[in-house]
């Protein structure tokens, strides 16, 4: 059960971690995998259906730049729906974080 | 698993797809690969770290062809919406079948309809011309008025279908995305 919530809660608030780090600067997926797969535990895999599903939706955008070595990398930039997605994600959070920390307050 | 096993599953696993969406995607982990052992990890190392190739095949199918589908509105590209999604097969779907079935056949229905009044409608067309053959039904005014009526009829009768198909993919595909298993229970990783 608090396995299950923790994978639902984890799933719901990927696309805005997501967001929320490419809002920082452009990044490239291998990048952005790994700190997701550190931070949330996400299998790195899923960032590939995740990153052309956002794409899909107008929410990032890629370009190609060249690297240091081997091919040309595909970066993907925050787009402007993108940043506005973001900014109602973030505060629909913290409306809902702070209503459950508030329960949690009064419950211990 | 090492990168060419790895590989050789997920372009099984994409196969039918568009070979230009095959080699994109296929690149795009090709380059993880890259990335990976310049970081200093092993390629079964970076392989166990991506998860298991055909899930991923089964997820990036389904977003390309919701993708195909959004870009061109299709009967045909509405065909790979489904497919995508049986093809992510979670149980809920299943529970969803006779609905699905259901919807296609009245979206099959409402088509033949559509056609059938194009038919009838040029039919009396056609018997207007001076060769065609008269007093079908009534007199030739009102036989132009019928036959006009009965081919905006159609158009409209499909256009409302196309809409209505547009609005069923993109509740379908708003489903799928909820059940994609994005997260590995077995793992307990995402």
């Amino acid at each position: 059960m608090t396995e299950s919530l923790q994978i639902q809660l984890k799933k719901g608030v990927l696309e805005m971690c997501v967001l929320a780090l490419l809002s920082k600067g452009d990044n490239y997926a291998y990048d952005i995998a790994s700190r997701m797969a550190e931070a949330v535990g996400m299998g790195e895999g899923t960032i590939y259906p995740l990153m052309r599903r956002m794409q899909n939706d107008g929410l990032v955008s890629t370009y190609l730049q060249e690297s240091g070595s081997g091919p040309p990398r595909k970066y993907y930039k925050l787009t402007k729906s993108g940043a506005n997605a973001l900014k109602a994600q973030v505060s629909e959070w913290i409306v809902f974080e702070t209503a459950v920390r508030k329960i949690l307050g009064d419950a211990t | 698993m090492n990168r060419a096993h790895f590989m050789a599953q997920l372009r099984d696993g994409l196969s039918g797809l568009h070979h230009t969406d095959i080699s994109d995607i296929l690149r795009d982990y090709e380059s993880h690969f890259a990335d990976g052992l310049a970081d200093g990890r092993t390629e079964d190392e970076v392989a166990a770290a991506l998860g298991e190739p055909a899930r991923l095949a089964r997820e990036l199918r389904a977003e390309v062809g919701f993708r195909r589908w959004e870009e061109h509105r299709n009967p045909g590209n509405f065909v790979g919406v489904v497919l995508a999604l049986l093809g992510l097969a979670t149980i809920d779907f299943i529970i969803l079948l006779p609905l699905l079935c259901g919807l296609a056949a009245i979206f099959f229905g409402l088509s033949i309809a559509c056609l059938g009044l194009v038919v009838g409608g040029s039919f009396l067309l056609f018997n207007l011309l001076p060769f065609g053959w008269h007093g079908v039904m009534g007199n030739a005014a009102m036989q132009l008025l019928i036959a006009l009526g009965l081919i905006s009829g159609a158009i409209g009768g499909g256009a409302l279908l196309l809409l209505l198909m547009d609005i069923v993919a993109k509740l379908l595909i708003r489903y799928a995305r909820l059940h994609f298993r994005l997260f590995d229970t077995a793992n307990k990783s995402i």
